[in-house]
């Protein structure tokens, strides 16, 4: 365990250090600050567009950290030779790749809540101190962080035995399926008319492609016409999916790196 | 004896494209417990690909090799070893003193003072407060091989421990080799710096294209050198006498110089000198040198695979 957490607070030390990632976040935070002076330019009404903004903000950039932050994980131990002094130490291969998630971890923590916290203020100062609407606003940065958690698990198994460039656009072209096409698939699942090949292909792309869209609660937060059904329950029911989705995908990018040559 | 690291007919083979390659090929590698054992070869001859699969970072295609009696790999046996690769990297960020406790905390050691003893001991103490990137690379090397005994190893490899730094970093790191000996610490060098493994090794192996091709005492694979006799009022038509002998003479200011190349015809050679009455100045048997036997010995496997493999086409 200690080697496992040693692995994983070096890794959101190198993390938060690395100018790629502090680069796309400081975008990520400049936009969400100054957000509120874009929403009068809509024509709808202000929190509204306030809120979806800035939500997506989060989103869009957390995703891309995602992304960056584990396609290069692996690979660069291994270029820098850094893993061969890890690994002649009494470090077992999953204890390493454990550690090195659970920094990818610690890595999105870190930034995302920076992102809400800068969110925080920014909703505050447009639209003054109020409890329930800060309340609502920030189930979804934690539903995001779910997401979020799923998409790094995805780019560090595909790190396990690709190039950091074929990772970036597989974990990116999954997170893209999942988060829009996934509901599509589910409708033609349902569809009694659709053709006997396309339920096949949905079916199988329900079940590789992890559900993005499950945690893009945004809507009961934009709209508050819009009402989720036994939320919490609901809530338990997306995490629990993300972690189990996690948990296929970290024991399957650790029998390949059981085996792999570094 | 007891062996610190014993393979059979270990062997990595790499699929190619147009076929497949054996980088390592039937290692049988004996290193005893106590000795700096060198590792030499040219460069692609499967040094490290061989220390890789010791350490189990990498796995064999076939054979075996055992590290302190237990099986390559070993989780417990990384307790007590430790490897310090070619030209290595660390987290640029941390300080030296941050590596030490980072690599201490996968052995689960926490002991600032320990830390600090072993930064006095490589020379760093006064650095350890510094980024690794702002570390030359003699300071890289060094901190290197602090990380590398934290553990107190019983058993270190070192992939080109010498390799690339200046002449003062060099002898510090060849006098660390040396107290590793006298501590009892088995050590494991593959190195391209023969004068330094001529110096500190008691053994060596040298492997070229993955096959081991001398093994042995660094004093029994040198012996039977030359052996040079100096000599002075020789009458000057001696050196014709000793054209049925393997022998090369030379003059400097007037002496004789005379290189045999056979332990047994030095008698000979020294008879015949008393008896056309020189004076004999000195016999001094030279030893070969470590250069010379590597050459001679990479350039003999290179034209043996050539020849069996000319052989195999016709």
């Amino acid at each position: 365990m200690k080697q496992i957490w040693s692995i994983a607070a070096t890794t959101l030390g190198e993390a938060i250090r690395r100018r790629v990632l502090l680069v796309i976040l400081l975008v990520g935070v400049v936009f969400i600050a100054i957000a509120p002076g874009l929403g009068v330019l809509s024509a709808r009404s202000e929190t509204t567009v306030l809120r979806s903004m800035l939500l997506g903000i989060i989103q869009m950039t957390s995703a891309v950290i995602a992304v960056v932050l584990t396609v290069y994980m692996i690979p660069n131990e291994i270029e820098r030779r850094t893993i061969y002094t890890i690994l002649s130490k009494p470090v077992q291969r999953w204890q390493f790749l454990l550690g090195k998630y659970f920094g990818a971890v610690l890595s999105l923590a870190v930034m995302m809540a920076l992102m809400t916290g800068v969110l925080c203020i920014a909703y505050w100062i447009q639209q003054g101190y109020n409890a329930q609407g800060l309340q609502d606003l920030l189930k979804a940065p934690v539903m995001f962080f779910v997401q979020m958690c799923l998409l790094a698990a995805i780019g560090l198994f595909f790190s396990t035995f690709v190039s950091p460039l074929v990772n970036f656009f597989l974990s990116g072209g999954l997170y893209l399926l999942g988060s829009t096409f996934s509901l599509l698939f589910q409708d033609m699942l349902a569809n009694p008319n659709a053709p006997g090949v396309a339920k096949m292909i949905a079916t199988v792309v329900n079940v590789i492609v992890p559900n993005f869209a499950y945690y893009n609660i945004q809507n009961p937060i934009i709209n508050p016409q819009v009402v989720i059904q036994d939320e919490f329950q609901n809530y338990v029911k997306i995490m629990a999916y993300g972690v189990a989705y996690i948990g296929a995908l970290l024991v399957a990018g650790i029998l390949i790196f059981d085996r792999r040559e570094v | 004896m007891a062996a610190a690291i014993e393979t059979k007919s270990l062997t990595k083979t790499y699929k190619l494209r147009n076929g497949k390659v054996n980088v390592v090929d039937k290692l049988d590698l004996y290193v005893e417990e106590g000795e700096i054992f060198g590792f030499l070869g040219p460069n692609g001859a499967g040094k490290t690909t061989t220390i890789k699969m010791l350490l189990g970072i990498i796995y064999p295609t076939s054979g075996e090799a055992k590290v302190l009696g237990k099986e390559a790999g070993d989780i417990n046996t990384h307790r007590i070893i430790s490897y310090l690769p070619e030209k290595p990297y660390y987290y640029e960020y941390m300080t030296g003193m941050e590596i030490l406790k980072f690599y201490g905390s996968l052995f689960g050691i926490n002991d600032p003072a320990k830390f600090q003893s072993l930064l006095e001991r490589v020379n760093l103490a006064g650095d350890a407060g510094k980024p690794i990137s702002a570390y030359s690379k003699g300071m890289q090397q060094r901190i290197g091989l602090a990380q590398s005994l934290l553990n107190d190893p019983r058993l270190l490899f070192l992939d080109e421990p010498t390799g690339g730094l200046d002449p003062i970093a060099h002898i510090e790191i060849r006098d660390l080799i040396l107290q590793f000996r006298e501590e009892g610490k088995t050590v494991f060098i593959s190195s391209h710096a023969l004068s330094d493994v001529e110096r500190i090794c008691d053994r060596v192996a040298i492997i070229n294209k993955g096959v081991i091709a001398r093994q042995g005492k660094l004093d029994e694979l040198l012996r039977g050198g030359r052996i040079e006799v100096i000599a002075d009022q020789v009458p000057a038509d001696f050196p014709a006498k000793l054209k049925d002998l393997r022998v090369t003479s030379s003059y400097n200011n007037a002496r004789l110089i005379l290189d045999i190349d056979e332990e047994e015809d030095v008698n000979g050679v020294l008879d015949s000198l008393r008896s056309a009455k020189a004076h004999i100045v000195s016999v001094i048997p030279r030893r070969k040198k470590l250069e010379d036997l590597f050459l001679e010995t990479v350039k003999n496997v290179s034209e043996k695979r050539t020849t069996t493999m000319s052989g195999a086409a016709q």
